[in-house]
């Protein structure tokens, strides 16, 4: 029977669990993400290096190939599947991270705030904690596509491609990929979620991830040249997790502050913008 | 036993150094009933934030909150899922159209994807926008965001039902179809209705029991069907000249009332009494008679006095003064 004939009844069906129940906003989500060119498009874009990159492995690894095209030896060593290698590909693949998160970050929660939608979802049994992982998820979910999952597609072609004792020589190349993406996707992530929850408006909320990973890396230089020192290093985000890319690759570290300090600061901004998120993913407003 | 639908064990609530609401224990309703309650009071009174407390939103600095028998903080989970909110401000999910926002809320709840978009398109035909349900809601009149609301918080088909303030911002044919949605959700779907409104009308036309609040308690609670069931009239009279002897003269026509002075009274006839009695007297008693108007209504006069609008209610024994 047609719907608008049969009437309201009220639902007494079976009722589907915690999990799947989540899982509902990260797909809805998605699903609103992927109808809008602009992301589709920087996807597509953002795709291009690890295919580029793809295409090296597969010549690097194809000597003969090469030396049929008539491609001088100095190319030829220069051509490696190595820590160098990935570090380049991470740092390609993060900046496109940054973009998307801009883009799409600040349309997960502005939105909700804005149009004081959050009473209708915490009203659903759904805590504040889910649904800022829930946030969380989308936007990490959306930045695999273009960090760790080509990363470790390329380290596994790699793999398949070298001499058999390349795996086990490099396998924390692999491990060092993952993790480092994984941790600038939560601080990408966490910075657009944060700013669209404090400014509540999709384009501000846009700029104020740009600001904060290209503004920052600007005054830290200036402090760095004022005070002829290296220490302004420590309030440049993108700095202080290529550190961190760097000592997990095993790659001889630039100078400046360590691998460690660069990992505190890291956690101390996290937790930070964390507190952010829970103060302003509110279902009512209180005035005390 | 069934549990009440709301219990209240001395509770209350603080905004930092402010306590709103002050040590209430109460138990409201009877669950399975298909009852409504109405929680009425003055701007301030704490309807609000007592409705905010039992979704989870605030957490009690002291005592408990229960709905349907889960603790509204250690079980926030199991009251959320069998609670539909419709809340007082403007609320939607942007960029969505309206079956697809209420398909996300009952997939939320817990409905699975199919039944939850089926649901979602009944609820939609059922309050009226039907042939808007493509439409985003950001597109919609206030009016129909407040059908909207209605429809994502019945989605799920909850055992309770809480609507605060839902005629806000309606047209008169707007309210009645949302009392008459409301009135319908209590007789034919058997769900408890939880409704918070300052207008008596609107409590009066829906609910079945009314709790008042005032200054963060509660002050006062009425059976209205036990109320209606009495019959009474109430009338507001309006008079000239030398009323001192009416109190004791309204006994004769079974009435009783008090004066508020200036020629002013409240006189309250018991049922089986007429109002044309009522004019004889006055005529016998030489008043002039400037204004009179009689309701059968009670609320208002119950509301009044619990928020101390008025000293007593007429036709309480006892306790007049004329």
């Amino acid at each position: 029977m047609a719907v608008y004939k049969r009437g309201y009844h009220r639902y007494q069906g079976p009722i589907r669990g915690r999990w799947a129940r989540i899982m509902v906003l990260p797909r809805f989500a998605w699903r609103r993400l992927l109808q809008q060119r602009l992301v589709v498009l920087l996807l597509v874009v953002s795709m291009i290096w690890p295919l580029l990159c793809a295409i090296y492995l597969y010549l690097g690894n194809n000597i003969d190939l090469l030396k049929g095209m008539n491609i001088g030896s100095e190319l030829l060593g220069f051509i490696q599947g190595n820590n160098m290698f990935f570090l380049v590909f991470m740092n390609v693949q993060a900046v496109f991270a940054v973009f998307l998160a801009a883009l799409t970050g600040p349309g997960c929660i502005a939105p909700d705030l804005a149009n004081n939608a959050l009473p209708l979802y915490f009203s659903r049994p759904i805590t504040r904690t889910e649904y800022a992982l829930c946030r969380l998820g989308t936007l990490a979910g959306l930045l695999s596509i273009i960090t760790w999952i080509p990363g470790l597609i390329l380290f596994a072609m790699q793999s398949a491609m070298a001499d058999p004792p390349w795996f086990s020589e490099h396998w924390r190349i692999g491990a060092g990929l993952f993790l480092g993406f994984l941790l600038w996707i939560i601080l990408v992530s966490l910075v657009a979620l944060a700013g669209s929850a404090y400014v509540k408006m999709k384009v501000v909320a846009g700029g104020l991830v740009f600001g904060f990973f290209f503004i920052l890396s600007g005054a830290s230089g200036i402090i760095n040249l004022v005070f002829r020192s290296q220490w302004g290093y420590v309030v440049n985000p993108a700095w202080i997790t290529r550190r961190i890319w760097y000592a997990m690759l095993e790659l001889e570290p630039p100078a400046g502050p360590g691998a460690l300090l660069c990992f505190c600061i890291l956690a101390v901004g996290i937790i930070l913008l964390t507190l952010i998120l829970k103060r302003k993913l509110r279902p009512v407003e209180v005035i005390r | 036993m069934t549990p009440p639908v709301v219990e209240l064990e001395n509770l209350k609530v603080r905004f930092g150094r402010r306590e709103i609401l002050h040590d209430i224990s109460r138990r409201l309703g009877t669950t399975g009933e298909g009852k409504a309650i109405g929680l009425l009071g003055p701007n301030g009174a704490g309807k609000s934030t007592l409705i905010l407390t039992l979704l989870g939103f605030h957490k009690p600095a002291a005592g408990h909150a229960r709905v349907l028998g889960f603790d509204c903080q250690r079980q926030v989970r199991e009251v959320r899922a069998r609670i539909g909110y419709m809340p007082e401000t403007e609320a939607y999910v942007a960029d969505m159209t309206a079956v697809t926002t209420l398909r996300l809320m009952a997939e939320l709840s817990g409905l699975p994807a199919r039944m939850a978009l089926e649901k979602s398109h009944e609820a939609l035909f059922h309050v009226g926008l039907g042939e808007a349900r493509y439409r985003e809601l950001r597109t919609y009149s206030l009016g129909m965001k407040q059908m909207a609301k209605l429809a994502q918080a019945i989605v799920h088909g909850p055992e309770l039902l809480i609507l605060d303030e839902p005629t806000n911002g309606l047209d008169p044919s707007a309210r009645q179809r949302m009392l008459r949605l409301v009135r319908e959700m209590k007789e034919k779907q058997k769900m408890n209705v939880l409704l918070c409104s300052h207008l008596l009308r609107d409590v009066e036309q829906v609910c079945d029991e009314v709790v008042i609040m005032n200054e963060g308690k509660i002050v006062h609670e009425c059976d209205l069907e036990a109320e209606r069931r009495s019959n009474k009239c109430f009338v507001e009279l309006e008079i000239t000249g030398e009323d001192a002897g009416l109190r004791n003269a309204l006994a004769d026509i079974r009435a009783e009332g008090v004066t508020e002075g200036n020629g002013r009274w409240r006189i309250v006839l018991e049922p089986g009494s007429e109002i044309d009695a009522l004019w004889e007297l006055l005529a016998r008693q030489n008043l002039l008679v400037r204004k009179l108007t009689h309701r059968r209504d009670t609320l208002e006069e119950i509301f009044l006095k619990a928020v101390g609008h008025i000293a007593h209610t007429p036709g309480e024994h006892n306790q007049t003064r004329g």
